[in-house]
Parts: structure tokens; sequence; C-alpha cells
């Protein structure tokens, strides 16, 4: 059970050791005995911490270590495009450094602390217990095995250069992340990367003093609108997420084939130059690779394979008043603890919101939106509600408290029988803390 | 002390310093991104008030500066070896470069490179031969661009002020400094051009303080007083007198009403009452454009009367006019159109204007040379019974390699022979 | 001493029942032209393409240039067709819609790294500096077989092999061929062997065998 729960994880361990074999040449037994006992590590030092710590530190701590490898992985991509636009062809420092026992044995043990962590936090953040923690380890100890002969039956040529490893490691470490939602990257990436070129466009278009949308064409405010658009978290995070493999891949394309000018014989400078050529397809071969696995962690992080408690939303109506008033027993039980989804309409404007009772017996009543990204709403989970948009889970304890991506809290009048709103509060909540493209209609997810 | 200025010197220009720069200041974003969710404000806070992240940022436009010296005298130097006017070749300027112990005929030289394609030129004991152009100013244009969308930014973010002011018809401007010409029309107009279909116009008088007559349009901002007049949004000054019931003696007070575009509402306390109006233009009838009452001064506003939470009732009436209904009194007797107006002090937008222009003219020839003329460029030259043959082409080419490696065959055919100058 | 390129020991040929190469000792060393004479169907072509690494023997052994052709996976036998042998046929083999300069470069196409300067200085070191824009039909029978030969040392082989390659040549144009191969042999220092029925072809070479039936019979130096 262990194991099928674990199969992406276990994968991207194989697939990591795979590489970490071929792009440290002759140093396998460095690399076998470091990768695994890092694995072993990261197992037991999840374990430890998920017993002594409450798990938003583990949890934290894993997806920070995951962070910095994709940050690493970005600069060295960039590093690496910058050294191939160069003139001469040099071999850097740090591709020296990582040819050594030393280099290899740290990065084949880092890779191994953070697999064992992210496949430990898969099972330890619900259940996990020793003697399962064990056996993954003996499991990934076969794998190591297996990947050891694997390797051994690759065609020679197979190169992998030391950013084209790391690439493919980062890569499948994302991928076994992503696949467990307090851990996973790219949504917050995407959710992330939405607020900051929202921030960004307007900062640029009031420090260069660009007029307002009201005095330029509709058709070229609507090319500027792309950047402000739903959309454009999950795009600019996709950017963000696939640059650093396509930069290595260029970079590895862009390089400079060796001088063969000292050479006289045609034939000869052709085929050296063909040996040049043939090897940096062979090297392009890994960050190729990587891209799809990167698309598969990006996939499984835009559709978890979780199922939410996301009722539809039941229309509502205000009195002359302008009061909206939900009662406490009827079809609906507000005081289920369950999510209460409603749309209330108009004059042509709309508003989505929900009614939850707290854990701490305390009714709530907020938009199913939050103030940072676009609406797709809420979805509740054992214990907290997720933001569809950039999968958040916020305990269900904070909901009704404002600030980051929790669901925007609406002030509300509690009754003996119901909830009353007021419907023009609500609705100049909703326009104002929803972007104006963002789409109401939707309905959530 | 000169090998530590010369390390300095080397880092300062060096190719890899604006990359390190942004991605530092990437992630002290991410850093920001952990505590708040207005990081880019957070961020250009914190450059603001650190010297340190000034300094910083500031190297960006001094490695711009050096490559820009460092790059033109490469590209000097260049130009010295290849018009034989040096001896001194330095392999760096090539992409490749190679000795051999032959004598070339510069003559069958000439001829087969000009048999292929290339110019060449001949000196006494060298051969120069080229096609296409460099992307050489492309390359300055681009690093003076980032030198000025730099330094923009740096100026920018360290001294940018901002005052935000209600530019009324008729009432003088209203400028940081002293007393501003009064505004004489303020119009608002349809626009053919690519980009803005609208046309703002603020025509000001001389005003006492010494400031001629002007003319305020929208893009680019004219300055007035050091600050860039930005206009942002359209408004209404409105002169009310309101009396009710309970409020016999009414009240005259000057409203700012920020209510365009039609159905926007702007809300207006009546002061020491119950009382507050809520106003809206209406929607103009369908055909006409949005902004009609605004370009014809003809402005109908519509209102609801609260009194507390309740709405007394609604209505409209147009500007000089007045409704009276239950003993309520509202009457509108001066409409004034008004812009909601940013001054802005910052030097460093026209640096970042610049810098568009540079990185504009930068790609613009940049793709075409890059894509149908690229520069080749190769030199032989005999000296002291040594061939030294180079080639460098930008962007790299097979063709022209292949090329060289044939010259070289040439010259390596002659091995043991005289050379033929 | 000059060392051995060409080793065969029991060299064997079959094909079904018929043996087209009975086993065959031979040696040719390094920088040697040979010829192979015989009549039709004694061998000589099968000969030639088991030490051009075209086909495969059915038994004993056969080492060119120190490779075991016998040891040699099918991409190792595509390397080693591609980087130490070139091959003239009797029928030219010319692509015809592409020019003579793009013919040679086909060539080249096998390094994936084209390049037309060396193709073109080929092609005049054959004599054809004059025809580089000419299509195969646009070119006498002469100078299709030297489009061949440029395309055939383009990749500077150590071994050229010839399968009567002035078989459709008048006596002018094969004396052309014959001298131009001698010359190119001068400078290149490769080793020829070359099939042919016409005595007065063989005798260009150093030495000549006789097959008959798949049997060498006999052998005789020439002094060409």
């Amino acid at each position: 059970m262990v194991a099928v729960k674990l199969i992406p994880q276990l994968i991207s361990w194989f697939g990591i050791v795979l590489v970490l074999l071929r792009g440290f040449p002759g140093l396998r037994s460095v690399v076998t005995t470091t990768s695994i006992s890092g694995f072993a590590i990261g197992v037991s030092g999840a374990f430890f911490m998920f017993r002594s710590l409450p798990a938003a530190i583990p949890f934290g701590a894993v997806k920070s270590a995951l962070g910095v490898s994709f940050l690493l992985l970005w600069g060295i991509s960039v590093a690496a495009i910058y050294r191939s636009t160069g003139r001469r062809v040099t071999i850097s420092s740090g591709a020296r450094l990582v040819n050594t026992s030393i280099g290899a044995g740290t990065g084949a043990v880092l890779a191994g602390i953070i697999t064992g962590l992210v496949c430990a936090c898969r099972i330890s953040g619900t259940d996990g217990n020793f003697p399962k923690l064990l056996f993954l380890v003996l499991i990934a100890g076969i794998l190591t095995v297996i990947a050891l002969a694997v390797e051994k039956r690759l065609p020679a040529s197979l190169t992998v250069s030391p950013s084209g490893m790391l690439t493919a490691v980062v890569a499948l470490l994302l991928f076994c992340s992503s696949s467990s939602l307090r851990l996973d990257l790219f949504s917050p990436l995407s959710m992330k990367v939405m607020k900051g070129v929202h921030d960004f466009v307007h900062q640029f278009m009031e420090s260069v003093l660009i007029p307002d949308h009201l005095f330029v064409r509709s058709v070229v405010w609507g090319y500027i609108g792309l950047l402000f658009g739903k959309e454009v978290g999950f795009w600019g995070g996709m950017i963000i997420w696939f640059t650093p493999a396509i930069l290595i891949a260029l970079a590895i394309n862009f390089q400079r084939l060796p001088s063969v000018a000292h050479i006289r014989q045609g034939a000869r400078r052709r085929k050296l130059l063909a040996d040049a050529i043939r090897n940096k397809r062979m090297l392009l071969i890994t960050p190729l690779f990587s891209l799809a696995i990167f698309a598969a962690a990006a996939y499984q992080s835009s559709f978890p394979s979780v199922e939410y408690w996301d009722p539809k939303p039941e229309p509502v109506t205000a009195s002359p008043s302008g009061e909206i008033f939900i009662p406490k027993k009827g079809e609906i039980n507000l005081e289920d603890g369950k999510l209460h989804k409603y749309l209330f309409k108009q004059e042509g404007k709309e508003a989505r919101f929900f009614v939850l009772l707290s854990p701490a017996g305390q009714l709530t009543v907020d938009l199913d939106a939050c103030a940072i990204c676009k609406p797709d709403g809420y979805g509740q989970a054992e214990g907290s509600v997720i933001c569809y948009y950039c999968k958040t889970l916020i305990p269900l304890d904070t909901v009704g408290k404002p600030g980051g991506c929790n669901p925007v809290p609406i002030q509300f009048t509690e009754k003996a029988d119901g909830v009353a709103i007021d419907g023009m509060t609500l609705l100049n909540a909703w326009s104002s803390t929803v972007r104006a493209t963002a789409r109401v209609k939707e309905g959530g997810k | 002390m000169k090998r530590l200025l010369q390390t300095i010197l080397t880092a300062a220009s060096s190719r890899a310093l604006p990359p390190l720069v942004v991605g530092f200041f990437f992630l002290v974003y991410i850093g920001i991104a952990f505590f708040t969710n207005e990081t880019l404000i957070t961020l250009m806070a914190f450059t603001r008030n650190s010297l340190i992240l000034d300094g910083i940022l500031a190297l960006i436009p001094l490695n711009s500066a050096l490559r820009i010296l460092q790059e033109t005298c490469w590209h000097l130097k260049k130009r010295r070896v290849l018009n034989g006017k040096t001896s001194d070749v330095k392999p760096a300027l090539f992409d490749e470069s190679v000795e051999l112990t032959a004598a070339p005929s510069f003559s069958d030289l000439q001829s087969r490179l000009g048999a292929v394609g290339y110019k060449t030129r001949r000196s006494e004991n060298a051969v120069t031969a080229w096609r296409g152009a460099s992307i050489f100013p492309a390359r300055i244009l681009f690093l003076a661009g980032t030198f000025c969308l730099f330094t923009g930014i740096l100026i920018s973010i360290t001294t940018r002020t901002s005052h935000r002011q209600m530019v009324v018809e008729g009432e003088p401007l209203p400028v940081p400094e002293g007393i501003g010409g009064r505004v004489e029309r303020i119009t608002l107009a349809n626009s053919s051009g690519p980009i803005l279909r609208k046309t703002l116009t603020m025509e000001v008088a001389p005003s006492s303080s010494g400031y001629g007559k002007r003319v305020f349009g929208i893009y680019p901002p004219s300055m007035y007083g050091g600050s860039f007049v930005y206009p942002r949004y359209l408004g209404l000054a409105l002169l009310l007198r309101f009396s009710a019931p309970d409020l016999p003696a009414g009240i005259e007070k000057h409203s700012i009403l920020n209510c365009y575009p039609p159905g926007k509402e702007a809300s207006e306390e009546i002061p020491g009452s119950p009382y507050r109006i809520v106003f809206s233009i209406p929607e103009p009838v369908a055909g006409s454009d949005r902004y009609i009452s605004y370009m014809t001064g003809n402005v109908t506003l519509k209102f609801k009367l609260l009194k507390g939470k309740e709405v007394l009732f609604s209505g409209s009436a147009p500007g000089g006019g007045e409704f009276v209904r239950d003993g309520y009194r509202l009457a509108f007797p001066d409409i004034r159109r008004l812009v909601v107006t940013d001054y802005i002090g910052d030097y460093g937008v026209f640096f970042i204007w610049v810098a568009a222009l540079l990185f504009i003219g930068a790609g613009c020839i940049w793709l075409p040379v890059r894509l149908f003329f690229p520069r080749r460029e190769m030199l032989f030259r005999y000296d002291q019974g040594v061939a030294t043959a180079c080639s460098l082409a930008e962007g790299g080419a097979r063709t022209h390699a292949g090329v060289f490696h044939e010259m070289l065959d040439m010259i390596d055919a002659r091995r043991g022979e005289a050379s033929v100058v | 001493m000059a060392t051995t390129i060409i080793e065969t020991g029991g060299l064997t040929r079959s094909y079904g029942d018929i043996c087209a190469l009975k086993p065959l000792d031979l040696q040719v060393p390094e920088g040697e032209w040979l010829s192979v004479m015989g009549h039709s169907g004694s061998g000589k072509s099968t000969l030639m393409n088991l030490v051009g690494g075209l086909d495969r023997p059915s038994a004993g052994s056969l080492m060119v240039g120190g490779e075991d052709l016998l040891a040699l996976s099918e991409d190792g036998l595509a390397r080693f067709r591609r980087e130490f042998v070139g091959i003239i046929f009797q029928q030219h083999h010319l692509v015809p819609y592409l020019t003579a300069v793009e013919n040679v470069m086909l060539a080249q196409y096998f390094h994936s790294v084209p390049d037309e300067a060396e193709a073109r200085s080929a092609l005049e070191r054959v004599g054809l500096g004059h025809r580089l824009k000419n299509r195969p039909g646009e070119l006498s029978g002469g100078e299709q077989q030297r489009v061949c030969i440029a395309r055939a040392i383009i990749n500077s082989p150590k071994l050229l092999l010839g399968d009567e390659p002035t078989g459709n040549l008048d006596h002018k144009s094969t004396v052309m061929i014959m001298e131009l191969l001698k010359e190119l042999r001068a400078e290149e220092r490769f080793t020829v062997v070359m099939v042919t029925h016409n005595q007065e072809v063989a005798a260009w070479g150093d030495r000549t065998i006789y097959l008959d039936d798949g049997v060498l019979v006999r052998e005789e130096r020439t002094n060409s």
C-alpha cells in the first residue's frame, strides 16, 4: 500500500539515481552509497520532525528546500546561457567541481535527502510510522540497485552535462513533490506570478506615465489587459517553470564547436565537428526529457487527484431594504460544518460567497474568492479549505480572518434563525476585491 | 593597489554582472513575498531607503557604461588590425586564429575570396576579407538602452515625488509651488490615433508666478514647474445647494465628483446632517459616446438622497437646474469639468523613454543585420615567415568556417614556397 | 615494411547452396593498388563488398584497417564505411537532380557537417572546377565518373574500392580516370582495391589477383 501511494515518488527516485550515475561517470560507488544514505537521512529526518514539530514546519522546510533547488537551477541555467554565448569553449569551475568525488557525493546526498524527505512527507503527513518508513528505505535501496544495473546497459554515447543532470534531478524532485498538495510549488508560483505581473505592469505604466484606459483605444487596452488577465499567472508560471530547462538546452545548443582551423584535412575537420555535434545532441536529451517531466509536474499540480466538497452556489436575493437573509435550518443546514455557497445577483452585478461554521462553532460569511488570486473559489477538504487557483490550504480555524489567500470575510449579522448580509456591501466587496478582468460567471471551479 | 583596481574594473565590466544584480533583486523580491502581498511596492520602498540597495542597482548602469567603452575599444582595435594598421593581432579579438609556417599567395587568396562573395583589401603584408554588416552599432545602442533604463529606474525610485491635484476649469492650475495660471478650457475630444481614442487638452493662461500660456495633452505628458502633468481620471466640480424640511436654511458646498465613466457612483456627505447624496452620470442614449456629457458640458446628474441607510428618493437634474420634492431641494447652479491630475516630479522618466527608443533602434538594426547581412571577417597576415589567419563570424556560420578552412588549406599547400606579396 | 591494411583468413561467402567466395586468405599492404580480375560470377564483387563492409562473410576472418569487421555492429559497420572506405561503382549512382558539387556534398552529410568549399575543392582536384553547378545529365560519362571519384575521396578514405569504375568508358576516358586515381593515390596515400575484367585497367595496379569460381587461382605483380 505504501509503495502504491508512493509510485510517482519512487519512479522519481529511480530516475534521479539513474541520472546521477550517468552524470558522474566513474564515480558509481560514491554516487550509489551517498544517494541511498541521503535518502535514509531524509526519511529519518522527516520521521523525527513529524514526531517533534507541528506538521506545518516539516512541510514548510521541505517546500523551502524544493524552492531553493529550483532557484539554484535558475541560477545555473542563466550562468550556462551566459557562458555559452561567450567566445571561448571552456570548462567552468563548477563543472570541474562536480566531477570530483566530493562534488558527486555532496550532490547525490543532497538529492537523496530531499527525495527522502518528500517521500516521507507523503506518508508521515497523515499516517506515517517507523516500519512504513523503514520499508520505504528498503524499496529505495532496491530501486538504486536496479538503476545501477539499468545504467550499465544505457548506450555509452548518452552523456549528461552537469547542468543537464541538475535539470533532470530538480525536474524529478518537483514531479515527485507535485502530487502532494502541501509540497507543490507550481500552483503557489502561478499565484505569485499573477500578483507580480500585475504589480509590475501597473508600476511600469505609472512610472512612464502611460494614460489610463479611458484615453486608450480598447484594442490597445485589450492587449495591455492580457497582462492583468486571469490566465497570466498560469502562463507566467509556466514560463518560469520551464525556462531553466529551456535555457540549459539552449546553452548546450549554443555551445561553440571546437576550432578545427589548425587541421589541414577536411574530412578530419568534419569528423571532429560531427563528433562535437553528436555529443551536443546527446547532451540535449536530458534537458529535453526534463521538460517533459516539468510538464508532468505542472499537470499533476493543476489537476490534483483529490476530490473536494464543492456545492453548486445557491442563488439568493435581497429584500427591498437590500438585506440577504439565509436561514440556519431548512434545505441547507448552515451549522453542519460544511461549506455552503451562494450567488447573489442585483442590477447586473454578481457576487459569490459562502457560509461556514468554523470548528470553534462560529459562523463566518466570506467571499468565494481571496484578494490575491483569480476567483476560482474554494473547496473543502478535511480540516481546511483549498483555494482552487493557487492550491493553498487554509485551515478551517483561520477562515473568516482576512489576509493572504484567505477567503475575504464579509460583515454579517447573526440572528437566532439565520444570517443577514447587506447586499450592497457584498457586491462592493466582490467588485473591489476581485480584479476587473476576473469573471464571476464561471461559478468557481 | 593597481591590481586591486584592475580586478574591480574587470568585475564591474563583466557580462555576468547585470544578471547577478537582477538575480539578487529577484531573491530579495522572493524573500519579501514571504511576508507581504505588496511585494514590489515594498521592494521599491526598501530600495528607496537603502543606500546599499541603490548602490547594487547602480552597478548595472555602471556596467553598461564600462562595457560600451570596452566594446568600443575592442571594435576599434579590431578595425585597426583589419585595416593592417597594426601587426599586434590579438587572438581574443577573433573566433579562430591559426599560425602556419607557409607563405600565402595574397593574390590567390583575394581572387578566391572575391569569387565566393567577400570584399577584400590588400595591404603590404596582409589581406582582409569581409562581408555583411556588423551588429556593433546595435550592441552599443542596446548597452546605451540598458544604461538609460536602469539609470531611469534608479532616479525614479530614489527621487520620484507625486502630488494629486484637481484641475478645474476656470480655476487656477494647482501647482506644488506658487500659483498656476487659470485653466481656461478643458477639452475632451475623440481621436483618430492608433493608440489613443480620446484627446484631452487643458489650456492654461499665463500666471502671475511667471508661467506662460500652456496647453497640456495626454501623452507624452508636459512639464509644468518641474513636474509632469499626468492626467488620470475625469470628474466634475459641483456647486451644490441642498435644503431639507429639517434643514430649512440649507447648505451650499463645493463638491468634487469622481463620477466618470457613467454609472460610477460618487457619494457626498452633507456635513452636520444625516443626509448623504449619491451622484452618478446616467448612461447616454445608445450610439452616443459614453463621455458625451463631459465633451459637451451638458451634464445631467442622477442622484439618490439617503438619510442614514434609508433611500428617500432619487431623481436627476441638469447643470444649472434644481430638483424639489417633499420639502427637499437640490440645486446644481454650477458644474464644471475637472481632471484628477498627478504632478509627478521624476526625471528618470526621460531616461526610460530614451531607453525605449534605444532598444527599438537596436532591435531594428540587429534583426535584419543578423538575418540577412551577418558580418564575417577574415585576416591573413604574413610576418617573418609565419602566416597568421584569423576569422570571425557574428552569430557563428558554418559556411564562413568552410571558406576560412579552404583558405588555410590553400596557404598550407604552399608550404616551402616563397611568399608572393 | 608496410603494415597490412586488409587481412582475410578463410574468408567465405555463401548464398544458400551457392558459395560465391570460397575460403580465401589474402593480405593487402597499406598503400598498395590491388587489381582483382575474373570473369562474371567469379566472386570478385563479393570480395569487394566484404572488404568494404557492404556485406558480411559467412565464415572466416576479415580485418580491415585493424578493425575486425565480423565483430562490428550494424552501426559500427556504417561508421566504418563512412570513415574508412570510398567506393566507385561502374554505375555512377549520382543523384540526377543535384549539381555536381551537391552530389559530392551528399557524402559529407554522413558527418552532418557539409562543407561546400571543400566539395568544390575536391571537384577542382578531379578537374571539374568548371562543372560545379552542372547536373549529372549535363556531364559526359568520364566527367560523371570523376564526380564519383571526388565523392569517394571527400572523406579522405584509407581504402578506395572500385567496382569496374571504367566499365562504361571509352579508352581515352579510361586512361584519364586511371591517371587521376594514380595522382590522387600519390597525394592521399590510400590503398586501392579495383575489381575489373579489363587486363589493361588491371595493369595500373601493383598486383593483380585472379579469381575463378570464388577461388584465388593466380596472382602476379605488375610493373606499371
